[in-house]
């Protein structure tokens, strides 16, 4: 079964002053990913949304494997980004696709225990979403990321599960889904009774939630 | 400071990230700072970053990534106490 993860961090929601403190983004960021900022990026990317594109996706990395190896621990510092590509043109307004538009995105190259991972990530004016793979094809990756009008951690995850769920029922009109709880905190989707061959991906912050698999 | 005490204090510092005031008031070691108080992990380093202001400790990587449940807060703020 393949791995997925995504995140989502809302804009308006991050404190900008405080992430540009050495005390806070060395939590996120090590010398080496500063370094590829400092050398490739700060002339398109502000370093507050730099720091916080590094943090979606490294918690999109951790969400990705944790379904495999449930003794995970989220480490940001033991997660390094080694390459970050740059989009050619901006973000698209885009919040649902099959597959990413490559040339609007930043992909990056990963590490973390030893496996090398992929992410796309867009960046827009209120939202930094993120998805992470396995392999660097995200031809088959869906994803969507919403705006909503809560941002009660209930109200986000009843939304983000009905946002799966209809997309689901829409490609696959026959099956029964429903999606539980793991004990080690991940969603798992079944199919008609039985435990899908695709894992599922959701996250939620402040007024806005994403999710995403592998169909 | 005993754990009773770091743990009692513990609570301000998570205050500003929960809703679930009721389970705050409650907290003990097992609590988990996301499935419980329901803390989004974007406000984890945040967390981090306010204990060490509290207790005017640095709290390295090492140390911040075992920081998920209350619990582990307690140990990690215990031990850079002692090592002050």
């Amino acid at each position: 079964m393949p791995g997925i993860g995504n995140d989502v961090v809302a804009l308006r929601a991050i404190d900008v002053d405080r992430t540009k403190k050495y005390r806070f983004y060395s939590k996120i960021i090590v010398d080496s990913e500063k370094l590829i900022y400092d050398e490739q990026l700060s002339s398109a990317i502000s370093f507050e949304k730099f720091v916080w594109l590094a943090w979606s996706v490294k918690e999109s990395a951790f969400k990705c494997l944790q379904r495999y190896r449930h003794d995970l621990v989220f480490s940001p510092s033991n997660t390094l980004i080694s390459e970050v590509h740059l989009p050619e043109y901006a973000a698209s307004t885009t919040t649902e696709g099959l597959g990413f538009d490559e040339a609007r995105v930043y992909r990056t190259l990963l590490t973390y225990q030893g496996h090398q991972l992929y992410s796309r990530t867009m960046l827009s004016s209120d939202f930094i979403f993120t998805v992470v793979n396995d392999t660097n094809d995200f031809s088959n990756t869906w994803w969507k990321v919403k705006k909503i009008g809560s941002s009660d951690p209930e109200d986000q995850s009843l939304e983000v599960r009905h946002l799966l769920l209809y997309k689901l029922h829409e490609l696959y009109p026959a099956a029964q889904f429903f999606i539980e709880k793991s004990l080690f905190g991940f969603p798992v989707l079944f199919r008609d009774g039985r435990e899908a061959d695709f894992p599922v991906s959701f996250s939620h912050h402040d007024h806005f939630v994403g999710c995403a698999f592998a169909c | 400071m005993t754990r009773e005490e770091i743990l009692d204090e513990l609570k301000s510092v998570f205050a500003p990230y929960t809703t679930n005031k009721e389970m705050l008031a409650n907290i003990n070691d097992q609590t988990d700072l996301i499935t419980d108080l329901k803390i989004n992990s974007a406000n984890l380093v945040d967390i981090i970053i306010d204990a060490e202001a509290k207790y005017n400790i640095e709290i390295d990587y090492d140390s911040a990534d075992k920081m998920i449940n209350v619990g582990s807060c307690v140990d990690v703020i215990a031990e850079k106490l002692k090592q002050k």
